[in-house]
């Protein structure tokens, strides 16, 4: 199956006019419930959560009008700061490893052969495991007895408290989620690659350049585009990453793993602080439109 | 180089299905006695299977689990195919406003919306019920963007040859355009239905009744509900996990073409 991205041209329907009429009326027929469901759904939504940003508003009573002050609260707020710096470590610490090892996986996989193909399938296992099982793993992988401790036994080293050591906590959440994302990274570069031309790579080997000079020069270039999609992806989930944080540590040892969505969440509902909450909510935002913009500035660049 | 290559391969993939490996291993055990999941110690996933059934919800966790996928997951592919044809193929008022609403809000996190969401799903009295934890997630930007994107490649010809021989529009929707949808419509349930699958978020959020939890939320109690045994969350994770599974064996090349073509899933 091909999906093309096309371009928005749809031909000038005035060939015919005499269809017009009821294409239009079928048109907003069938489009009228997806235009119901996303103006109740998400920009009706979205209103309120930038007016709700600017109030008081705690579930009981009515929201009242604060100006700035949530925003105000937000910088002088240890709890936020301290999710905010956590949230930074976490992507960075996520993103730049799982890329990395999805490259060094995809690059070989890629290439045809039977190996090649059963493993690509293999791959597609921890890809479609669901996050709540993949956590519940990982729990036990990090038990007192589990997988992790019996490893570190085996080369001598004394058992750790991998989820309720706060100097340790968020690098275990973050070696799952960089295990998690592995295997969906690998098959969308293990495409990508495999949908690049094989007559450069047949004009490099003439040439006699090396597997590393290939790489550089010939295979990363032409990636760009998969590889942009992976990055603004993983960008994006991890700075939205609220379940590993809700499953495997509840935001602890005391605010170890509270990365900002688990803050934003523990605010809003168990606590009830909306307005608050909602701010919080549109900094994030703020702050993955901002990267996502940055991110297709610096690599879209030179594409024509 | 070949062989070094192929090694690498095996080595790295070995690892990246070694905590899946641990996954059957503990979720087989008998009791808690040995947690490194190396080593198969006797098979008794049947019995710790028959004790989640029996004494746990994980009968009526999966049921749940299942109405909100199937639910959400069939309403997704019947409007997404409606709008997401029209939008290609039709012309019609507000086809550019509509595309530019469905395009936008792929830039939202749901952090930003669950609160006001959560709002109007109280406010229509849905807080505890399956139409609240259904309505809010039927229909997916990106399943609407998928459709539009493959209905955008339906000859038009195709449709023109039909209006001339007088066929309605929506009889030509259902019987050409919708057949020509098929591959982006399976994609599209897939996706959705993954996604779904593992949806915490919302239901933790509008579901306190515990007779509405999905797997993900009941997985989340798991431990209160059978006392703290890790080999018998395991199996429950284990049993979350197959479904999943055995929608991508069967539907390999469509779950392909969905990552490949946006990973844009809400």
């Amino acid at each position: 199956m091909k999906v093309l991205v096309r371009d928005e041209t749809v031909p000038s329907r005035r060939a015919a006019p005499r269809h017009v009429r009821p294409q239009a009326a079928a048109g907003v027929a069938l489009t009228l419930p997806v235009a119901v469901f996303f103006v109740v759904f998400w920009l009706v939504p979205f209103v309120a959560a930038i007016y709700l940003s600017f109030t008081d508003y705690e579930m009981a009573g009515t929201p009242n009008w604060i100006g700035l002050a949530n925003y105000e609260r937000m910088f002088a707020d240890p709890g936020f700061l301290n999710s905010a710096w956590i949230t930074v470590v976490y992507t960075v610490c996520t993103v730049v490893p799982t890329i990395v090892l999805a490259l060094l996986v995809a690059v070989p996989l890629a290439k045809p052969g039977r190996l090649n193909r059963w493993l690509r399938a293999l791959v597609m296992i921890p890809a479609v495991m669901p996050l709540a099982a993949t956590s519940m793993v990982w729990v036990i992988i990090y038990s007192d007895r589990g997988l992790a401790n019996t490893l570190l036994g085996l080369a001598g080293i004394e058992p750790q408290a991998w989820l309720t050591s706060s100097d340790l906590a968020i690098w275990a959440l973050v070696v799952m989620v960089v295990w998690k994302s592995l295997g969906l990274f690998v098959i969308i570069l293990t495409a990508g690659l495999q949908a690049l031309p094989g007559e450069v790579y047949e004009a490099a080997a003439i040439d006699g350049s090396g597997a590393v000079t290939t790489f550089t020069r010939i295979t990363l270039p032409l990636l760009r585009r998969t590889l942009l999609f992976v990055l603004v992806i993983s960008v994006a989930g991890s700075m939205q990453a609220f379940v590993p944080a809700f499953l495997l540590t509840g935001g602890g040892p005391a605010d170890a793993t509270q990365v900002l969505p688990y803050y934003i969440w523990a605010n809003a509902f168990p606590y009830e602080h909306m307005g608050y909450a909602a701010a919080m909510g549109m900094v994030l935002l703020a702050a993955m439109v901002i990267i996502s913009a940055l991110q297709f500035a610096f690599l879209k660049g030179g594409d024509e | 180089m070949s062989i070094l290559r192929s090694l690498w391969l095996i080595v790295a993939v070995g690892f990246m299905l070694l905590p899946v490996y641990v996954m059957v291993v503990v979720a087989s055990a008998p009791d808690d006695t040995d947690l490194s999941g190396l080593v198969f110690n006797g098979f008794h996933l049947t019995d710790n299977l028959r004790v989640l059934l029996g004494e746990g919800n994980l009968a009526l966790y999966l049921r749940n689990s299942l109405i909100l996928c199937l639910g959400t997951g069939l309403l997704d592919v019947i409007f997404s195919a409606a709008a997401g044809y029209a939008m290609a193929q039709l012309s019609f008022p507000g086809r550019r406003a509509l595309f530019a609403l469905v395009v936008g809000t792929l830039a939202l996190t749901p952090m930003v919306l669950v609160i006001p969401v959560f709002l109007i799903v109280k406010e229509l009295g849905w807080v505890n019920t399956f139409q609240g934890m259904i309505v809010p997630g039927m229909i997916s930007a990106f399943g609407v963007f998928l459709v539009r994107q493959f209905a955008l490649g339906i000859p038009r010809e195709l449709l023109l040859a039909a209006r001339v021989d007088g066929a309605g529009e929506f009889r030509i929707f259902a019987r050409i355009a919708v057949p020509l949808l098929k591959p982006a419509l399976i994609t599209l349930f897939l996706v959705h239905f993954l996604a779904q699958w593992d949806n915490l978020l919302w239901p933790l959020i509008v579901a306190n009744d515990q007779e509405l939890w999905p797997l993900p939320v009941g997985l989340a109690n798991f431990q209160s509900e059978v006392g703290v045994t890790y080999h018998l969350t395991t199996t429950a994770a284990l049993v979350t996990a197959v479904p999943p599974f055995i929608l991508m064996v069967a539907l390999q090349r469509y779950y392909v073409a969905g990552l490949t073509f946006g990973g844009l899933k809400r």
